[in-house]
């Protein structure tokens, strides 16, 4: 058995090819975002070559930096807008829902099961197309801006609080809302005192992947924006970069970045504050990973 | 691999209960996913206002106007046509994409779920930092480097394989699909990694015990175990990867990679014939929800073979 | 003074859309009025009529009594005071001294089609006090009551535009739009790069298919010019067209381009010129002139040449400024109209940034290239008073027109 165990953690001999096809790939992805993060601390007006180090796109330059360029920082504001609103209204969408939707039985949970996932496989051009039109020509009353792209963003990303959460649910299982009735809780009150307070890990995991989700949409914004006063980061992103964008553009995507990165990372931080004081154990990242073929059926 | 959900669990006389959890997220979904979708059927079913040519939407089926659709369809199933040209291209494209991205995904997520070992929370973080990367900074950050004086000509004269910088961007098949490769491998990963995570390593050893040999085990018990999640990864790329139209716009200005999002959007934005967009719209819905349900079959059919 | 259209209906435009829905794509033969029939289940009225406006054919436009131009005499408001133009096409520095000036916020949107502009102010879904349209969408925002006719007494300073503009042949009297700039569109290159220019060569269109610049051909991204010098080239000078056989010809024309020289589209000539992405570039008269300014160092403005038809036959367009009839801030906007139709501010919003010329008597092109403005080998790209006489505008079609060139354009931009 010894043996056996030996040979089974190197059945390929080394997995030398895999650890360098992985090293590749990492690179391959992540390269060009270090080197454009490179370029937006560049002295100079380039963003190919290095010309020295500056924070002048930043907040240096008194006209085309972010700090002072009107049209980069509004778009920053109204991306960290748009992202706040998508997760406070998804996140407590999205777990009614998938608690809704894991335990309801008959026709009817099908078809909504169905159609909450269909969400996930539609292009965003559709979506985009399709409240377009719908705010346009039927529910006038909603102006193309803010709300109608929070709506948009609400609707794309409903479906991933759902595949997450549901995937933690169909983990946990029935046990512990049973123990809670058994001992004298209501429906209500099991889910709410001994689901919930399970469900929490996933829940944070959810408003992180909305955050993101929120912060990088560009079709679906794009598309319901009433000017450039409702521009997100991706939107200037795309209409500046193919003219001759300075590096402000670089520092503009690197700030979105590192925000969302410092949102993420303290959410997970309170987030395993939370467990350490509840003494509970496991890793944090197999909440992202929960995406699979059995939950999005 | 989760449970099966069980028969106890749900359901009952508690079903309206768990119903009342599901329904606003489901209203939701009918006012804002389920009515746009009629919204655009009456739309391209319906005709222009004379004066600004803004589409009118037409809501009784029985007034419903089919040049629109009559329109799209002839060119789609003519050969040579505008529609039927754009969409083969753009089928030939994504069938190259969702190929290569499966190839490249495929091996990074059986490492990381396999060999990861004590490194794999920092390979984790690595493979799950494109989500947090806005996915036009990504596509910036790569043209940035192929562009004629940008790293990636640099590289290749330096390694003697370039003479001299070629353009990347001027219009080739190969660079949209590359940029689709690049914007859309990283959601082919996770689930990957997820599913090959949990694969139960005794069917892998028992096979060992059998007598198969590492790439038999492999070949024979972890490939067509992954096959479910293989094919929810592809749907997951693939079908949003029919609607791209940023990534032609790009990476190329030249009409000859152009995909069916942008002739959507010329005709959705482009002020006429917004019913002809619309019509473009239903078509390829209907077609992707074709691609889905081969997809559900699919999986039906590997689960049933994996005696689920 | 209202003054009633004689053919125009009395039905509001909401009932019309319920009524005449079916048969909307009727239309009575070309000419120069156009009669949309609503062929409903009751075909007793008459919608309004678009008409479009040609040179040798001038239209003055209907004023309507549930539209009227705002009184004379009043105050401008206070707060802010909305704009929707194309980006880049206003100096912000004018939109600082004008709320300096009148102590308002400005505040500025853009749109990328003037399509979707359309749509989205007529729908309601936007309202803002300023609003540049195009020559070729007058005739259906003035009959869709999208703007509100002007009331001349704020427009002072209409009187500095050419006087052909000043009473213009597509909205006669200014009733409904003031002149904002003009422009041509020829054929930009870099001397430095190219082996043959357009002035050497017989039919200088030719330029496009030379092969020498293979990879780095641009045309603009805009159904109507692209078009439009295809048809020129084949010496066709209607560019208003809508003879199908003519629009084949330059659908046949435009998709040769990808096969011989790997055409691309884009509009962002003004760049794509000076960084060297393109060698010839077909491009607008105003990007000539900004494109010195995006020029990489040690590269001087004269590897810059833009070619126009000397005799002035050439493509001519003109953009237009109007105030919206949804606009909340309407005296406001006329005192901006004003401002801008002044002949420093227009100047200084022309030379400082747009580099697209108002169309004031007092500028001329000697005149701009003494000032340093345009370099003496741009001369071309400046617009004379005569090249509006005798050039061929873009101008409004019938919608059955619209749909064979966005046909065309489509097809060929999917790259068939």
């Amino acid at each position: 058995m010894t043996r056996l165990r030996g040979r089974w953690s190197n059945p390929w001999g080394k997995p030398r090819f895999l650890v360098l096809f992985t090293a590749l790939y990492l690179v391959w992805s992540i390269v060009p975002i270090l080197v454009a993060i490179r370029f937006s601390f560049n002295e100079g007006r380039s963003r190919s070559t290095a010309q020295g180090w500056s924070l002048r796109w930043y907040s240096g330059d008194p006209d085309l930096s972010v700090l002072h360029d009107p049209g980069l920082s509004t778009a920053l504001l109204q991306s960290l807008r748009l992202a706040a609103i998508a997760v406070l209204v998804t996140v407590p969408l999205g777990v009614a829902l998938a608690i809704g939707l894991t335990r309801w039985r008959g026709r009817g949970a099908g078809t909504s099961r169905a159609v909450s996932l269909a969400t996930l496989v539609t292009p965003e051009i559709v979506m985009g197309t399709a409240l377009l039109l719908v705010f346009i020509h039927v529910l006038t009353f909603i102006k193309l801006g803010t709300v109608a792209q929070a709506i948009g963003h609400i609707t794309f990303s409903l479906v991933f609080v759902l595949v997450i959460v549901r995937g933690r649910l169909l983990a946990i299982g029935p046990e512990y809302e049973e123990a809670a009735r058994d001992l004298g809780a209501s429906a209500l009150q099991a889910v709410r005192l001994a689901l919930l307070p399970m469900l929490v890990p996933a829940i944070v995991a959810s408003g992180i992947v909305v955050f993101a989700i929120s912060m990088d949409d560009f079709v679906i914004t794009q598309f319901l924006s009433s000017g450039t006063n409702t521009d997100t980061v991706p939107v200037r992103i795309y209409s500046q970069g193919r003219t001759a964008p300075t590096p402000a553009l670089n520092a503009l995507a690197a700030l979105t970045l590192g925000i969302t990165i410092a949102i993420a990372a303290l959410a997970f931080v309170l987030w395993r504050a939370v467990r350490a004081a509840r003494g509970q154990t496991g890793s944090a990242l197999h909440e992202f990973a929960t995406l699979d073929a059995d939950t999005i059926r | 691999m989760s449970e099966p959900e069980r028969a106890d669990v749900g359901g009952g006389s508690d079903n309206a209960f768990w119903a009342g959890f599901a329904l606003p997220g489901v209203a939701w979904l009918c006012l804002f996913f389920l009515l746009p979708f009629y919204v655009i059927l009456c739309i391209a079913l319906g005709t222009v206002d004379p004066i600004f040519q803004t589409p009118a939407p037409e809501w009784n089926p029985l007034r419903w106007n089919t040049s629109a659709f009559e329109f799209v369809l002839e060119s789609l199933f003519t050969s040579g046509a505008a529609f039927q040209t754009v969409f083969v291209r753009t089928f030939v494209y994504v069938t190259i994409a969702t190929a290569l991205s499966l190839v490249i995904a495929y091996p990074v997520a059986y490492y990381v779920a396999r060999y990861g070992g004590r490194w794999k929370g920092v390979l984790l973080v690595g493979l799950i930092a494109p989500f947090f990367i806005s996915y036009l900074m990504r596509m910036l950050a790569w043209i940035n480097l192929l562009q004629d004086d940008g790293w990636v000509n640099d590289v290749l004269i330096w390694a003697g394989i370039l003479n001299a910088p070629r353009n990347w961007l001027d219009g080739r098949a190969s660079s949209v699909i590359l940029g689709l490769v690049y914007g859309y491998v990283p959601f082919m990963i996770l689930p990957l990694y997820a599913f090959l995570d949990r694969i139960d390593r005794s069917l892998l050893e028992a096979a060992r015990d059998l007598g198969a040999s590492p790439f038999q085990a492999f070949r024979r018990v972890t490939l067509p175990l992954s096959m479910p999640a293989i094919l929810a990864g592809i749907v997951i790329i693939a079908l949003p990867m029919f609607g791209d139209y940023y990534t032609p716009d790009l990476l190329s200005g030249s009409p000859q990679t152009s995909m069916i999002g942008n002739q959507i959007n010329l005709y959705i934005r482009g002020g006429q014939q917004i019913p002809v967009g619309a019509a473009l719209v239903v078509v390829l819905m209907l077609f992707l929800t074709v691609l889905m349900g081969y997809y559900l079959v699919s999986t039906a059919r590997a689960q049933r073979r994996l005696g689920r | 003074m209202a003054t009633f259209h004689p053919r125009e209906s009395r039905y509001p435009r909401r009932e019309f859309l319920q009524r005449g829905a079916a048969g909307a794509f009727a239309f009575s033969s070309m000419g120069t009025l156009l009669a949309a029939c609503g062929g409903g289940d009751n075909g007793e009225f008459r919608p309004p009529e678009l008409q479009l406006a040609r040179p040798d054919n001038p239209v003055t436009h209907p004023l309507f009594d549930d539209n009227p131009m705002i009184a004379s005499g009043l105050d401008p408001e206070g707060g802010t005071l909305r704009i929707y133009n194309w980006n880049g096409y206003l100096w912000p520095r004018i939109k600082k001294d004008f709320a300096k000036e009148y102590g308002v916020k400005v505040e500025e949107t853009f749109f990328s089609t003037v399509d979707e502009a359309i749509a989205k102010i007529s729908s309601g879904a936007v309202d803002f006090d300023v609003f540049f349209p195009t020559v070729d969408r007058v005739s259906r925002l003035v009959v869709g009551k999208t703007l509100q006719p002007l009331n001349r007494d704020y427009l002072s300073s209409l009187g500095n535009v050419w006087p052909s503009l000043q009473d213009p042949w597509y909205d006669k009297g200014s009733q409904y739009t003031v002149p904002y700039v003009t422009w041509t569109t020829g054929i930009g290159y870099r001397t430095d790069k190219v082996s043959t220019t357009p002035e050497s060569l017989a039919n200088p269109y030719e330029i496009y298919w030379d092969q020498a610049n293979k990879g780095r051909l641009f045309l603009l991204d805009d159904s109507r010019d692209a078009i439009g010098h295809m048809l020129l080239k084949n010496g066709i000078s209607d560019i208003n067209t809508e003879n199908p056989d003519e629009i084949e010809l330059a659908k046949g024309e435009l998709k040769s381009l990808i096969g011989a020289v790997n055409v691309k589209l884009s509009t962002d000539d003004y760049t794509n010129l000076p960084e060297g992405k393109a060698w010839v570039h077909q491009m607008w008269s105003g990007s000539a002139v900004s494109a010195q300014y995006y020029l990489p160092e040690g590269v001087g403005a004269d590897a810059l040449g833009f070619w126009f038809p000397p005799d002035g036959g050439g493509t001519i367009g003109s953009d237009l400024m109007a105030v919206p009839k949804s606009a909340k801030n309407p005296v406001l906007a006329h005192h901006f109209l004003n401002y801008l139709l002044d002949e420093k501010h227009g100047y200084d919003n022309f030379v400082n940034y747009v580099g697209y010329q108002p169309p004031f008597t007092k500028l001329d092109p000697d005149r701009l290239v003494a000032d340093g403005v345009v370099p003496a080998n741009l001369k071309t790209a400046v617009v004379r008073q005569s090249d509006f006489d005798t050039g061929y505008v873009q101008t409004e079609l019938t919608p059955s027109g619209q749909t064979l060139w966005q046909n065309a354009w489509a097809e060929f931009k999917a790259g068939v």
